[in-house]
């Protein structure tokens, strides 16, 4: 499953998303503690760590849903509070420009149907009925959903939810995609099949952020990638460097050492990923 | 699951199971090319409403007869097989009402026709009229609803409201209910499933009450969770407070047609059930 | 209790739909008010658990099982309008898509259960509650007793809507023309069902799922609680509604509610009330007969007096008898009229308040 990994050039090194000294509190824990990050445009980025680290809450916060009790977001050189997204100009303008695809499809999945799941987005901005119609089927096509157009988001398997998930955001063409674990709960088929519709999703212009703890999907998706452990980044390097980390990766709990036999029969115990390579 | 030890927790999943199936029948039969099928939904609201009023208030047996007549003949146009109307419709109806319509017979006053024998009551015209007018109402009324239903698809249905002046708000609430309704029901249905396959035998009384009120305690948290996560979801896609609804029904000649064939259905039954 | 097509007369359907329609308005408003674009997907998802938690087959004691409508949960954690919508919608999906309960009879069944259902549970459960601390035992008590008083007031009124159907409607030989039992037989037979299966099943079901809320979230109870407003890590935001003007008066509004469904009960009276007789009645031999049976045999005056003559001349009302000219069936005509005169009582009272206090409230749009 390894690509050679790609190499890009970034023409635009206008940072897009720059946090400052953020924390985010849940009640009395802290989900992201004095987080620095700075994300420029164009950029591939992966967001590691295992579940309960932050990076969900992170996602959520750069998609302009939870706001930092402490420190300072900001998006495109323009402070994204609150306030600023109650005038609808600039909200609409984030939220076309921002996507964020949640980890469970089925929280974004609301409307009754495929088909209003993917005009709801175009619908809440304004688009006139016929452009929505005609970006809808473009979408459908893009995403091989077509036939799936007229049905209930409860007829459909994972695979199929998560597909729609992403057509759902693409059809209004953001320049930022944030991912939650597109791969969770995907069997190996419908995981491929998701690892090359996001490899080809980025058109190679937008800034595409995705948080997972899946080490197979990294070299495919990012080219950079943050480590976080108990809501701070405890690494940050390209995704060669962090995959080669075995000590990183065992101590952030994204992969595991147990006893286990080689094929010369010796018992061993370090850290490994259960892939295969050719 | 044997039939004997069938306990409050598998009557409760076979109630899920029996719901999922009987809106993924309804989805299958909307999708077939019979009569009512073809029609613009909101011509099909526009059609059969009028008509389940006329049945309510049709003071003639033989015109709420006729019209149910009529109902089940568009119901074999539209591929509806009787098989199905009898078994979700019929028998339904008929244990139902039927029953509560029973003790009617002996006690509404009136003219006595029939002594029964053993028990010495007496069945009076009055009653059987009233007991007939019941099950025929109940019946007709619930063929039509039943025929509205199979025959289109929740969301279009939902849509076609709007011709009924529903708020749009409404509509799109009801599509979300609609939607939920299977995630709730799928979530009731694996905390029950798991439930059952821990337990050997039965559980006494007070133990299957508390995994029912703890199983109604938990799918309310789990409720206000993902309205809550669904907000959010719905705030990402730019949502603000409004509310749309894209709709794309267009009406045909055949439409028309048969929007005039069910107002004269309507009118006559009107007329000869004063 | 959903009662199915063919049970209640059309104008019986129609006038509980009218009855329902302002209660479902302001429960609108003010369910809008407070989660404002919260609204959709938190009442979706409610609606979408009262349809589900109606299909639960809960274990009684005794061996036997029942359903529950779950009014009394929904109307402790969601509050009263907000308990109303969500068991409306469910009982609209109910209806609409698994042929539980007529569309002609929707309203009527919103109405029995939603509406009449949360209100008495809200009722009940302030009243019990009272300014008690959250997790206290009492609450569950409290919460036990809205969900069974809220089924059986539910039961009452379903079954006096279904026993004045024969008394009102009958073809021209005599037979009732939709629910064929009266009320002497409607409602001891709906009532002894509700006392004791379904309202055992109501009352275990709110006191469980207010328990559960106890042990793990009592966050989620505080709306309800007393004056003090809601704070901390409640993950959806509500605010305590403010309690003034008409909001305040709930409890009386249920209470006039109810009293208004109830007045067609004084046909059941014999006779006519002592004191109110028209000039007419003294002449009639027969009424002559029935004043006298009722005072003591004392035989009336054999003219009418000649005060009672002078000024009942001068203001003849326009319902007289209760009975407004193109209704035809008395037990309507009490109805209408209660509906008119508090309307018109509340119309007066709503103008001097804005008179006396000269402001207008704006709603806030989203």
């Amino acid at each position: 499953m390894t690509n050679p990994s790609r190499k890009r050039e970034f023409s635009v090194t206008v940072p897009i998303f720059e946090l400052r000294d953020v924390t985010y509190r849940y009640g009395k824990i802290d989900a992201l503690s004095n987080l620095d990050l700075t994300i420029l445009a164009g950029q591939r980025i992966a967001l590691l760590g295992a579940n309960g680290s932050g990076k969900s809450t992170l996602l959520s916060i750069l998609d302009g849903l939870y706001f930092p009790q402490e420190g300072s977001v900001m998006y495109c050189g323009e402070p994204l509070t609150e306030d600023r997204l109650q005038t609808q100009e600039i909200e609409f303008d984030f939220r076309r420009k921002v996507a964020l695809v949640f980890q469970n499809p089925d929280i974004q999945l609301f409307n009754p149907t495929v088909f209003d799941e993917i005009a709801f987005g175009p619908l809440q901005v304004g688009w006139p009925k016929d452009q929505i119609l005609m970006r809808v089927s473009a979408i459908l096509e893009r995403m091989e959903i077509v036939h799936l157009k007229d049905r209930a988001p409860h007829h459909l398997s994972t695979g199929e939810k998560k597909r729609v998930a992403l057509a759902s955001v693409l059809i209004l063409d953001p320049d930022v995609l944030l991912l939650d674990e597109p791969t969770a709960a995907l069997d190996p088929r419908s995981e491929s099949q998701m690892i090359d519709f996001l490899v080809n999703c980025g058109d190679g212009k937008k800034t595409v952020i995705t948080a997972t703890h899946d080490l197979d999907l990294l070299e495919d998706i990012a080219d950079y990638c943050h480590v976080f452990q108990g809501g701070q980044i405890v690494a940050a390097g390209t995704s060669d460097e962090i995959l080669r980390n075995h000590e990183l990766l065992l101590r952030t709990n994204l992969v595991h050492a147990h006893r286990h036999r080689h094929a010369s029969g010796e018992m061993h115990i370090h850290p490994h990923r259960h892939a295969h390579e050719h | 699951m044997s039939a004997k030890s069938r306990g409050p927790v598998e009557r409760s999943l076979s109630t899920f199971v029996d719901a999922l199936r009987h809106t993924f029948d309804a989805e299958e039969l909307a999708k077939k090319n019979g009569l009512l099928q073809k029609l613009d939904p909101r011509i099909k609201i526009a059609a059969i409403l009028p008509l389940i009023l006329i049945a309510a208030l049709a003071r003639q047996l033989r015109a709420i007869v006729a019209i149910f007549v009529f109902a089940v003949l568009v119901g074999l146009l539209s591929r509806v097989p009787l098989i199905t109307l009898a078994r979700r419709v019929w028998l339904a109806t008929l244990s139902f009402t039927g029953l509560i319509s029973i003790p009617a017979l002996f006690l509404t006053p009136g003219r006595a026709i029939y002594l029964l024998p053993f028990f010495s009551w007496t069945i009076t015209a009055q009653g059987l009229h009233a007991a007939t007018y019941l099950i025929m109402r109940a019946e007709t009324a619930a063929t039509l609803s039943v025929l509205l239903i199979l025959c289109t698809s929740w969301n279009n249905l939902l849509k076609a409201l709007r011709v009924l002046r529903f708020p749009i708000i409404l509509v799109v609430i009801l599509g979300m209910t609609y939607r939920y309704i299977f995630l709730l029901l799928r979530t009731a249905h694996d905390m029950f499933e798991s439930r059952r396959s821990r337990m050997v035998g039965q559980l006494p009384g007070h133990e299957l009450r508390k995994v029912a009120t703890a199983s109604a305690g938990v799918l309310m948290s789990k409720t206000l969770q993902i309205g809550e996560e669904v907000y959010l979801a719905m705030r990402s896609r730019g949502f603000r407070g409004e509310v749309y609804v894209l709709v794309e029904f267009r009406t045909s000649w055949l439409d028309w047609l048969i929007l005039g064939c069910f107002a004269t259905v309507a009118g006559f039954g009107f007329w000869f059930g004063r | 209790m959903h009662i199915p097509d063919g049970y209640l007369s059309p104008s019986t359907c129609a006038l509980l739909y009218g009855a329902a329609a302002p209660f479902w308005c302001t429960a609108f408003a003010r369910v809008k008010r407070i989660l404002n674009t919260r609204l959709v997907p938190l009442l979706a998802v409610a609606s979408a658990f009262c349809f589900v938690i109606m299909m639960f087959n809960l274990p009684l004691p005794g061996g036997t099982t029942g359903h529950a409508v779950g009014v009394g949960a929904a109307t402790v954690v969601l509050g009263p309008w907000a308990s109303m919508l969500a068991l409306s919608i469910a009982l609209l999906i109910q209806a609409l898509l698994f042929g539980d309960g007529g569309i002609t009879t929707l309203g009527a069944n919103c109405f029995n259960m939603a509406i009449v259902g949360s209100l008495v549970a809200y009722v009940v459960y302030r009243l019990v509650a009272g300014g008690t601390s959250v997790g206290s035992s009492r609450r569950t008590l409290a919460a036990a007793l809205a969900g069974y008083a809220a089924i059986n007031s539910s039961a009452f009124v379903t079954a006096c809507e279904l026993g004045i159907q024969p008394m009102l409607f009958k073809d021209t030989g005599g037979a009732p023309l939709y629910a064929p039992y009266p009320l002497h037989i409607a409602i001891p037979a709906m009532m002894i069902g509700h006392l004791t299966f379904a309202g055992l099943a109501e009352l275990i079901v709110s006191a469980g799922i207010v328990a559960y809320f106890q042990r793990t979230n009592p966050a989620l109870l505080n709306h309800n609680a007393s004056r003090i407003p809601a704070n901390g890590e409640i993950e959806t935001a509500r605010q305590v509604p403010a309690r003034s003007g008409w909001g305040g008066a709930g409890p009386l509004w249920i209470r006039l509610a109810l009293l208004m469904m109830l007045t067609p009960l004084g046909i059941l009276v014999a006779g006519t009330a002592w004191g109110e007789w028209s000039t007419r009645d003294f002449s009639n031999p027969e009424m002559r007969q029935k004043i006298a049976a009722t005072s003591s045999n004392v035989a009336p005056p054999a003219q009418s007096p000649r005060g009672l003559e002078r000024w009942s001349a001068v203001w003849s009302a326009p319902f007289p008898q209760y009975a407004p000219a193109f209704v035809h069936h008395p037990a309507f005509g009490y109805v209408i009229s209660a509906m008119f005169g508090s309307g018109l009582i509340m119309g007066f009272f709503s103008c001097l308040n804005l008179i006396v206090n000269g402001r207008v409230i704006k709603r806030k749009s989203p």
